[in-house]
Formats: C-alpha cells, sequence, structure tokens
C-alpha cells in the first residue's frame, strides 16, 4: 500500500469514527491531522507555513506584537481574537489565511514521504483550526490535484528537492513574488525553505519555481557547494586532560634468594672478624 | 581528521531534518571547524556564541542540580538555534526555521553527534 493510500484510509477511518483527535502522520515532512467529530480542522507539518508563521513572515505582525498578543490571550497558541481587535488582519482575511494554509500543509505531506500514521487523542489545542472542519476525502482530493499539475510542467519541481540559484544578468520586469524567489534563492534552499523565508505557501512557490527554472531566470547546480573544513592548528582536544595514569605496582622482590646485609660481601672474603 | 565524512555528517542531518538551514562544527573553545551556513551567517561570530552559550549552560545546570547538560535551544519568532556538545572536544551548531520540529532533530542528532566526536578524533595517515 502506498503512503498516500495509507493516510487516505486512515483519515477515512478517522471521519466513519468521528474522531475528536490527531492523526499523526510519520515520514518526511510527516505533519499532524487535528480532527474535530471526523472532519479535519488544522494540519501541522514542518513542510510548509502554518498561518503563524504566514503572518509574521509576511511582516503584517512582528515578533513582538506577536508574544504580547499570545500574553493577552492568556498563553494560547492561537491569538485570533487579539489579531482582530488590533486590527492586524480582518476576521475575513484571517478565515482565508487558516484555509489556504490548510490546503497548503496537506499538500506538503502527500508531496512527501509517508511512513507510517496512527490516530489517538487530541493533545495540544490545535494552531489556527477552521472554525468548520474540511472532509479529508475533498482536502486529499485536492492536493493530489496540485501534485499533478506540478509534475505536468515542463520542468517539475519537488517542494524538498532542488536548491536553484538565480541566472545573474536578467533584467525585466518581475512580480513581487519572482523578486523574492531571485533575493532569497542561494543555492541551499528548497521550495518549501523559500516558502518559510517569504511567508508564503509552498505549493505557490514550488509552481514558481519550476516556471522561474523552465524560463531560465533560475538554474540548479549541478552539485552542492563543498562544505569547508579546517582542522584546528593544536588538533582537537578534550576539554579536560585525561587524568595521569596510575604508577606501575612494584614488581614483587624474589621471596626464597637471601638478603643481602651491610658487610656481607667483606665478612665472606675475609672472615669473620673477631 | 576526515573531512569529507565530517561533511557528509552535517549535509546529511540537514537533509535528514526539515527546516535545518545551518549547521555548523566547533572545537569546544570556539574555534570554528566546519560550517555548512548561508552568506548571511557570520559562522566564526556563531561558533564562539555557541561555545560561551554552551558554557554557560552547563554551569547553570551543575549550580541548579539539573544534571548532565544535554543542548540549549533559543527559540526566536523566526526559528531556533540548537547548540550541542559533542562529548567534551567540541560543539555543533543547527539552526532551523520556525517549520522545524525540534523533538525530531534532537533525536536525528544524538547519533550523529556520536559519529562526528569519533571524526573529530580520528587522525589519518598524515597526523592531520
Amino acid at each position: 500500500m502506498s503512503g498516500y493510500d495509507l493516510l487516505a484510509r486512515s483519515l477515512a477511518a478517522c471521519g466513519r469514527e468521528g474522531l475528536t483527535g490527531e492523526l499523526r502522520v510519520s515520514g518526511v515532512p510527516g505533519g499532524t491531522f487535528h480532527l474535530r467529530n471526523g472532519l479535519v480542522i488544522a494540519v501541522e507539518t514542518p513542510g510548509a507555513p502554518g498561518p503563524e508563521a504566514l503572518l509574521l513572515r509576511s511582516g503584517r505582525v512582528t515578533g513582538e506584537q506577536w508574544a504580547a498578543l499570545v500574553r493577552e490571550a492568556g498563553g494560547k497558541r492561537w491569538p485570533v481574537t487579539g489579531l482582530i481587535a488590533h486590527g492586524y488582519t480582518g476576521a475575513a482575511q484571517l478565515r482565508v489565511v487558516c484555509a489556504m494554509a490548510l490546503q497548503d500543509a496537506v499538500f506538503a505531506v502527500i508531496a512527501g514521504r509517508i511512513d507510517g500514521c496512527e490516530s489517538g487523542p487530541a493533545g495540544l489545542e490545535p494552531p489556527a483550526p477552521v472554525p468548520v472542519g474540511e472532509s479529508s476525502v475533498r482536502l486529499l482530493e485536492e492536493a493530489s490535484r496540485k501534485l499533478a499539475a506540478l509534475a505536468t510542467l515542463p520542468y517539475p519541481v519537488h517542494p524538498d528537492r532542488e536548491r536553484p540559484l538565480p541566472v545573474l544578468g536578467f533584467e525585466g520586469p518581475l512580480t513581487e513574488l519572482r523578486r523574492d524567489v531571485i533575493a532569497h534563492a542561494d543555492g541551499r534552499r528548497t521550495a518549501r525553505d523559500l516558502a518559510f523565508r517569504t511567508g508564503r505557501g509552498v505549493y505557490t512557490v514550488t509552481v514558481e519555481l519550476a516556471r522561474m527554472l523552465a524560463e531560465g531566470l533560475l538554474t540548479c547546480p549541478p552539485r552542492p557547494a563543498p562544505i569547508p573544513v579546517r582542522t584546528p592548528p593544536e588538533g582537537v582536544r578534550h576539554r579536560t586532560p585525561p587524568l595521569p595514569a596510575p604508577p606501575p605496582p612494584e614488581p614483587p622482590g624474589p621471596a626464597d634468594l637471601p638478603r643481602r646485609r651491610p658487610g656481607g660481601f667483606f665478612r665472606l672474603r675475609n672472615g669473620t672478624t673477631r | 581528521m576526515d573531512h569529507e565524512a565530517l561533511a557528509l555528517e552535517m549535509r546529511g542531518l540537514r537533509e535528514q531534518v526539515t527546516g535545518i538551514t545551518d549547521t555548523a562544527v566547533a572545537a569546544a573553545d570556539g574555534l570554528l571547524i566546519a560550517a555548512d551556513t548561508a552568506d548571511s551567517i557570520d559562522p566564526e561570530g556563531l561558533a564562539a556564541l555557541a561555545a560561551a552559550g554552551l558554557g554557560l549552560a552547563r554551569r547553570t545546570a551543575q549550580a541548579t542540580a539539573r544534571g548532565a547538560l544535554r543542548q540549549t535551544v533559543t527559540y526566536g519568532s523566526h526559528g531556533c538555534a540548537a547548540f550541542y556538545a559533542v562529548g567534551d572536544t567540541a560543539l555543533m551548531i543547527v539552526l532551523g526555521d520556525e517549520g522545524m520540529d525540534v523533538d525530531r532533530l534532537h533525536l536525528a542528532t544524538q547519533p550523529a553527534l556520536d559519529r562526528i566526536g569519533s571524526i573529530l578524533m580520528s587522525r589519518t595517515a598524515e597526523g592531520v
């Protein structure tokens, strides 16, 4: 059974049971599906930026403002009331951000490797849940459609594979997304890394990377840059010097030989003095 | 020291854990040995900070009877910086973005630390 089939069956089982809890997906990038009454309300994955990262990286909220919102909300992971009350985002806009992040996370999970799925009770409160849960069937269909669309592009890109560099010398109009990609593509970052860096969806960035590679705006170096390594002048040494070795034990003396006494040799040669 | 083996360990860790952005290895005194870092990072300065940070954390663990130091992690709104001691000879630095699963990082790092420690202490035929 493929990883995708395993996930689809596990989510379908959660839906039938009306699970309120979590489905943990092991693999790379893997992730956690949060469910309420069998419907998916949030997905956390290292493979795609969640709503918090999208808001922070896009500059809509600063790190300090976010920390203040979390304190104000009594330590909640997702300070939705404060975000709207302070005017950082509108309620409708926030719902759109959460819904798009949810779909993007599902795309990232199925684009990667799925090793196993395990359902369990709810752990921590889910971050940025959508108000009305989504059917897992619809979410998986949408993610599969995106994956298939990506494969048909002239230069198919995987979110975690290509690490492109900009091609120097291009002068022409660029969209804001393309400018951001060119500014941050350094031969080390994948589409997933660039999505986090620029605060955009991983699918959006992956598609744009594929187009820019096909158009010659980006190129993939044949091999990664070598990692410079140098040996310290005095070598790598222990911080604490090892304890000195204990002195070797005294060799035991012969037990059955006579002990010499001072003057013994003189008495043997010359006889005992009287 | 086998330079190629050390570079492979560092690159392998970055590929194994989603979200790692940079790695570096330094001697325990903060002298940089290897850096797989973006141009925006000053690896020499980072190595010195890691040595100082681990030293402070080790003394804090001793002063508060918290046992042997495992690692230090600095969390920011755009990711985290983890410092690990490689035995008592060296240290490893891992930087990750906000998507990195820190628990998974700790699990993946432990076997890598042992191997990196062996690589650093091994001597080649030339004695380097």
